[in-house]
């Protein structure tokens, strides 16, 4: 993507390009959108929009608002929305997200968790316990 | 009342008629003032600080690129209003700043718009509109965080009042606009890699907005702060808590 079309269209954000051919390494945070193209290894962390571009790497773990994955990332990913995995995209970690859409082509190898329905199947589980714990009760009456 | 800051080399006969057409139009607004000449040695901060115990509101520097950063870089903090005139070849901070060349610059001072603008800190000195440091093996470490390096060289480019051009290819040239005021500098690496032959090709540019930054290197490296060149090893950037008050034209950019 062409960095100086984002800002255009998200002129208010404050823009971090990590261009090609470029090393990061540390705990990589930012306030705004970022834009890796190069290669990242620590952690990263945005409260907004992140985008790794086919050839990029990242070998961190990510805490973002919402990502679009082309590139290779290993290391657990929390997103907070919407996880966008494009066809070249290989993830090597856990997902944590709220959306996730996966193109086809696209390589994972780890855990995916969704907080609404881990919700759902606490609940479950309660009530599958209740029901367990009042048996008993049922028997010595 | 007005100091006026002259370059030393606005006494070329070059700009004798425009200097004279300027001063007929300040003291046809009422703005004239007393006129000092700055020279290659002269530290501009404590003339502006003389100036300002005598009763000095508004500092007026008078010349180009070079002049306003030889001015600023020192007394960027002083307690006064700046303004600027710009004069000869060289003057790409005007255009920012939506300052006309030529006797029209008289008409935008009059105005008095101001704008208090964000100043950058280098090693010991301010740098107003842009730091240069030329192609070298470098490391930038971010606000003590992280750190980013290139395989090659690398060039790095610290924008406060300047924006930042660049060509992606040689025909096509995008450009990127960094508003001084968004409380932060923005700086632009550009990693260089070589060519099959001989030469460097330059890389997309990597963008990043910081508060504090430093940059080091084994071998001493050039760094070009508001057009004044230095050797250093270790440079460290920062973005200043005080600004200036700065006297500006409509067309700005920022």
């Amino acid at each position: 993507m062409d960095p100086t079309q984002y800002t255009s269209s998200a002129e208010d954000t404050v823009e971090t390009v990590v261009g090609p051919s470029v090393n990061v390494e540390g705990d990589f945070a930012s306030e705004g959108n970022i834009i890796v193209k190069g290669t990242v290894s620590g952690s990263v962390h945005t409260s907004r929009h992140l985008v790794v571009e086919a050839g990029a790497r990242i070998m961190a773990n990510v805490r973002a608002g919402s990502a679009q994955i082309a590139g290779e990332v290993k290391g657990n990913m929390k997103v907070k929305e919407n996880l966008e995995l494009m066809s070249t995209a290989r993830v090597v970690g856990d997902i944590e997200v709220k959306v996730l859409a996966v193109e086809a082509g696209a390589l994972i190898c780890g855990k995916i968790m969704m907080p609404g329905l881990e919700a759902e199947s606490r609940a479950m589980k309660k009530t599958i316990g209740k029901k367990f714990d009042e048996q008993p009760v049922m028997m010595d009456a | 009342m007005y100091v006026y800051i002259y370059d030393n080399f606005v006494r070329n006969k070059k700009f004798e008629s425009l200097i004279k057409a300027m001063e007929i139009r300040l003291t046809d607004y009422g703005i004239a003032g007393k006129i000092l000449r700055l020279t290659n040695y002269t530290d501009a901060k404590p003339i502006i600080d003389d100036e300002i115990k005598r009763g000095a509101k508004t500092v007026v520097i008078v010349g180009n690129d070079e002049t306003f950063g030889h001015v600023l870089s020192r007394s960027a903090t002083c307690d006064c209003t700046f303004g600027f005139l710009p004069v000869g070849p060289g003057n790409t901070i005007a255009k920012v700043l939506g300052i006309p060349e030529g006797e029209a610059a008289c008409d935008t001072l009059s105005r008095r718009r101001k704008e208090l603008l964000d100043v950058g800190w280098m090693n010991n000195r301010y740098f107003v509109s842009q730091l240069h440091v030329y192609p070298a093996k470098l490391e930038v470490v971010y606000d003590e965080r992280f750190k980013v390096y290139a395989n090659d060289l690398m060039e790095v480019v610290v924008c406060n009042l300047q924006p930042y051009y660049w060509k992606k290819h040689t025909k096509s040239q995008d450009q990127q606009v960094v508003h001084p005021q968004d409380g932060k500098l923005e700086a632009f690496l550009r990693p260089l890699t070589k060519k099959r032959f001989w030469g460097y090709n330059y890389e997309d540019p990597s963008i990043f907005p910081f508060e504090e930054m430093e940059i080091f290197a084994k071998e001493p490296f050039t760094v070009e702060a508001d057009g004044k060149k230095s050797k250093e090893v270790k440079v460290k950037i920062k973005l200043a808590h005080g600004k200036i008050d700065m006297i500006v034209g409509r067309g700005r950019k920022f």
